[in-house]
């Protein structure tokens, strides 16, 4: 097994090594880190409207660039996050709450230092899991039938819209208005068509790359201008690595040695499991490092655990991201459904037969992650001084570089203007959904998914013969039902739990 | 605006489902499900939630109206969630005073520039945009705003069009 896993890592970084494919990865980590660096704009956006880029390169070098702007995305959003207390994303929120503090101490040169120590030590972690995890699962679920898939599929877009706080509603409306978008086209079943108007254009459905791009895309983009960010100004930072407090102290290192190791962990976990992500596994790496310290008064006033922890925990996460991603072909995030788009994009089908029937590919995009970590960790030291002067451009000279890249690269893709309307409307539907509370990676998510959601849906109801007990028959499917419906009834019990206990305690306060 | 939103989407969704039962098969001959299944199931969630949801929207304007608290600014529900989460104030990540305007203003030019892309091509179609836009949000700068809308375009024409060999719209004049 171990040996196995060596000789695959050996293939992955024959590939992943090669002059080519270092270029990209540098390309896209560097680019991933100035993506991170403007708030609101989020690895699933920059993956997405960067996406045409990469159209002239084999799938291979294409999909380990796009990983490279997926978690560089994540180490640069923190470098906002301390300076100017504006995170680049939301995975980075956390990291404002001790890294600004510190900045604000002097500290900035060590908080970024540290971030980067700890954004490497996660996503490292988060890949040495990913090696062990990965082809066992991938082996676990190659005796999947259509009803765990089915399953597995709603299960993620369930998990995705109930970790959206209030807006559970309305992430569930997401979800089926993906759903519907993806019935465009000829269905697969029968060859009929469905809601093409007549149009040729649609007979292959609505093409998820110019919907991802619009509602990542210009969505974004319009939501930050109704936010009123291309009207601030470009902040003025100088910091420089030469500065003698720009590294961090033996005491920082000391105090965080164990915070290095927790944080990666949650951050893994919430990473495999659909729908958490990064920003939910920074949130509670950040708060179990707070309950665990002796001294939690110290945190949010700039202590370095408490931004340790949720750099290491969303770095972790979004390498755990990808073991679902690989392994079963679901992904559990906005950005891993674009990555999963790329995948079918090139005639790559995500799943336990992945490993197997394309084994440069994964370990190739695998082993890409250790040397992104590598590349990424050096950007982050050495290249800030660079990074911080990105700062500089305001973001009205952002949005053209913005628009430009959507438009044309939407249109890039098959010479169509239909399409480049799709995304443009896709865009105002994205903006809406941001404004009012939907979830656009919700949609997007079950855009890419509903295909395989329908196929393994009416694949269970017909072996079942129309009465579905094949998803309580198979003992996997049966787990999996029972977790589905607790995803379901666990809210709604603890809701009603919270309306009778409240009650009762207020009914008893009241007769005293 | 939510409500309005809200109501559209019911609306789509009651068309996607009339539409849906009206031109697809829901059961084949022999008792399978057809084309029409899966969407039917769709699009009858999505009425049934889409008139919840509106139901919901109506309710919390009625609310507001009646006590006079109006929302001024709307913001950012993931940010919302988090802030909430972390015990912040949403406009540290959110921003703060709403600009519709502008967001009606850019909307209005994408459009422009997407209507223009077959009309003069792509790269002027591009330089038309920058010009229109920069010149829009900052006329203090004329010479920059020139030079960034002819530098850029040229920069992305050579890079889709040249470097990728991306099938790009040429103008009358063929470029």
């Amino acid at each position: 097994m171990f040996s196995e896993v060596i000789s695959n890592l050996s293939l992955g970084l024959s590939i992943a090594a090669s002059p080519e494919g270092l270029l990209f990865l540098l390309l896209g980590a560097f680019v991933g880190m100035i993506v991170g660096l403007f708030p609101g704009f989020g690895p699933a956006a920059g993956i997405a409207v960067l996406l045409p880029l990469t159209f002239g390169l084999d799938p291979t070098t294409a999909i380990i660039m796009l990983a490279g702007i997926y978690y560089g995305s994540m180490y640069g959003g923190t470098i906002t996050s301390i300076l100017i207390n504006t995170p680049g994303e939301s995975a980075t929120v956390a990291s404002t709450l001790d890294g600004y503090p510190l900045a604000q101490k002097g500290r900035a040169g060590p908080a970024l230092v540290m971030q980067a120590i700890a954004s490497f030590f996660g996503g490292t972690i988060g890949v040495l899991l990913i090696t062990a995890l990965a082809p066992s699962l991938a082996n676990f679920a190659s005796k999947f039938g259509p009803s765990e898939y089915f399953l597995i599929i709603a299960i993620g877009l369930l998990m995705l819209t109930t970790m959206m706080g209030d807006n559970k509603f309305k992430g569930f409306i997401s979800a089926l208005i993906g759903f519907a978008v993806g019935s465009v086209g000829v269905d697969v079943m029968s060859g009929q068509q469905r809601f093409t108007f007549g149009s040729p254009e649609l007979i292959g459905g609505v093409y998820f790359v110019a919907v991802a791009i619009g509602l990542f895309g210009i969505g974004e983009l319009l939501h930050c201008i109704l936010n009123g960010q291309h009207r601030q100004p470009a902040e003025k930072l100088r910091i420089s690595f030469r500065d003698k407090e720009f590294w961090p102290t033996r005491k920082d290192y000391a105090e965080s040695k164990f915070t290095f190791f927790r944080g990666s962990a949650i951050g893994f976990l919430a990473g495999v499991l659909p729908g958490s992500g990064a920003t939910l596994g920074s949130i509670i790496g950040y708060s179990v490092e707070k309950k665990v310290a002796k001294d939690p008064e110290n945190f949010g006033k700039g202590e370095m655990r408490g931004l340790v922890a949720p750099e290491a925990a969303n770095n972790a996460a979004s390498a755990g991201a990808m073991v679902p991603l690989l392994s079963l072909g679901i992904p559990g995030s906005g950005a891993t459904a674009v990555l999963l788009g790329a995948f079918m994009m090139w005639g790559l089908q995500p799943g336990p037969l992945l490993i197997v029937n394309d084994p440069g590919f994964v370990w190739g995009l695998i082993a890409s992650m250790y040397l992104g970590n590598m590349i990424l960790i050096a950007l982050s030291i050495f290249a800030i001084p660079l990074f911080v002067k990105f700062l500089d451009i305001p973001y009205l000279h952002v949005v053209p570089v913005i628009v430009l890249l959507c438009v044309i690269g939407a249109f890039a893709i098959n010479a169509s203007i239909v399409e480049t309307w799709i995304l443009v409307f896709s865009g105002a539907v994205g903006f809406a959904m941001k404004k009012f509370g939907y979830s656009p990676a919700a949609t997007v998510l079950a855009l890419v998914l509903g295909s395989m959601a329908e196929e393994t849906f009416l694949q269970s109801y017909i072996i079942s013969q129309g009465t579905l007990s094949v998803f309580w028959e198979r003992p996997v499917s049966l787990v999996l039902s029972i977790i589905l419906l607790c995803i379901v009834l666990a809210p709604l019990i603890f809701k009603l739990g919270q309306r009778f206990f409240g009650k009762s305690v207020k009914h008893l306060a009241h007769q005293k | 605006m939510k409500k309005w939103f809200a109501g559209a989407l019911l609306l789509v969704a009651l068309g996607y489902t009339i539409y849906g039962t009206s031109t697809l098969t829901l059961y084949t001959q022999s008792g399978r499900p057809a084309a029409g299944f899966f969407p039917l199931m769709i699009g009858f969630l999505l009425v049934v939630s889409c008139s919840i949801n509106l139901w919901f929207d109506i309710r919390e304007w009625f609310q507001e109206r009646t006590s006079g608290s109006g929302h001024t600014h709307q913001p950012e529900p993931a940010a919302e969630g988090t802030a909430e989460a972390l015990g912040l104030d949403t406009h540290t990540i959110d921003g703060g005073q709403e600009h519709a305007r502008d967001v009606v203003i850019v909307f209005a030019y994408i459009c422009g520039f997407v209507a223009a892309l077959k009309i003069v091509g792509a790269l002027l179609a591009m330089v038309a945009f920058m010009l229109a836009f920069l010149f829009t949000f900052d006329r203090s700068r004329p010479v920059t705003n020139i030079l960034y809308s002819l530098a850029l375009p040229g920069f992305l024409y050579w890079l889709f069009k040249i470097l990728l060999n991306a099938s790009l719209p040429l103008s009358p004049l063929g470029f």
